[in-house]
């Protein structure tokens, strides 16, 4: 791994440092999925950048399934304010 | 934030006070809390937005009532119409974003669009000239990726988390963080929360006719 000194344009701030930029990819890595499974050592940076556009793009598609599914179920059900407050404990 | 239940905010107090570090969150105050991804995984915010997320979305059935669901027919009522889906997802996310404090980004970006939409619309009722969109004047240089595949994927990054589209590298990760813990936990609301109804309504209409 070459180290290169990082030339910041940024004034007045802090430099970014390749080291942090590094410990920002490997604390995204962390997040996805497929590293927890496979509890990876480090990812190249393409990649873990590539499953992190995936992985919220797969959570994009859950919340527009899940959204669907919420509002079928609302079409379906009248929802007195009581009834709301009795779901509204069981979620907690 | 009115509550129905004066209880169940009484609840979540004390429970506020037991199990915030549930997701294991290094820091006890609330501003170590805010700097990490790790905050969406208490319990206490994922009540927070539940909350928030059932009464957003009664109000999006509230407010498709007529207009939409008339044209499509009683026989559509069953089927969720895209427009009500939508309407939910897009409910969803607002809640989502105010859940996130301001902090972020992408919920600054979530509410400031859904503003300007409502702007739009209120304008056009009452015919005045628009505005142009306020978009966020400068990009600011900072240290980007040199390989220009990183930069590639960085770029689609930005595309795929709201509001993000010119940040520079390092604070573009640090959002794609969060906001990938965000939407783990809406996932997790939203299904919870399609449970709860679907018992719900189960047991509401098959009571008359259940057999033992």
């Amino acid at each position: 791994m070459s180290s290169r000194r990082s030339r910041s344009r940024q004034s007045g701030s802090s430099r970014i440092t390749d080291e942090q930029i590094s410990d920002l990819v490997s604390k995204l890595q962390d997040l996805l999925p497929e590293a927890r499974l496979r509890n990876n050592d480090r990812m190249p940076s393409s990649r873990v950048l590539q499953e992190t556009c995936n992985y919220i793009r797969s959570l994009h598609r859950e919340v527009d399934d899940l959204s669907e599914r919420l509002s079928e179920l609302l079409a379906t059900s009248d929802m007195s304010s009581a009834q709301a407050a009795i779901i509204r404990s069981l979620l907690m | 934030m009115a509550s129905t239940s004066s209880s169940a905010a009484v609840v979540e107090e004390r429970e506020s006070g037991r199990k915030r570090k549930r997701g294991g969150a290094t820091g006890e105050s609330e501003g170590a809390e805010e700097a990490q991804p790790s905050k969406w995984r208490t319990r206490r915010v994922h009540e927070i937005y539940s909350s928030k997320l059932l009464d957003a979305i009664r109000l999006v059935r509230s407010g498709s009532g007529s207009p939409a669901s008339a044209a499509a027919g009683t026989a559509a009522a069953a089927a969720a119409d895209p427009q009500s889906s939508r309407a939910v997802r897009e409910a969803a996310d607002r809640a989502l974003a105010v859940s996130a404090r301001g902090r972020t980004h992408w919920s600054r970006a979530i509410l400031a669009s859904h503003h300007r939409r409502l702007q739009a619309a209120r304008r056009a009722r009452l015919r005045e000239p628009a505005s142009p969109p306020l978009r966020h004047p400068t990009s600011p240089p900072g240290k980007g990726p040199k390989a220009p595949a990183l930069a590639r994927k960085a770029k689609v990054l930005g595309r795929l988390v709201p509001g993000c589209r010119k940040l520079p590298f390092p604070a573009l990760l640090a959002e794609a963080s969060d906001y990938i813990a965000a939407l783990e936990m809406q996932v997790r609301a939203m299904t919870a929360l399609a449970e709860v109804l679907s018992t719900v309504s189960a047991s509401s209409s098959g009571t008359s006719s259940s057999p033992a």
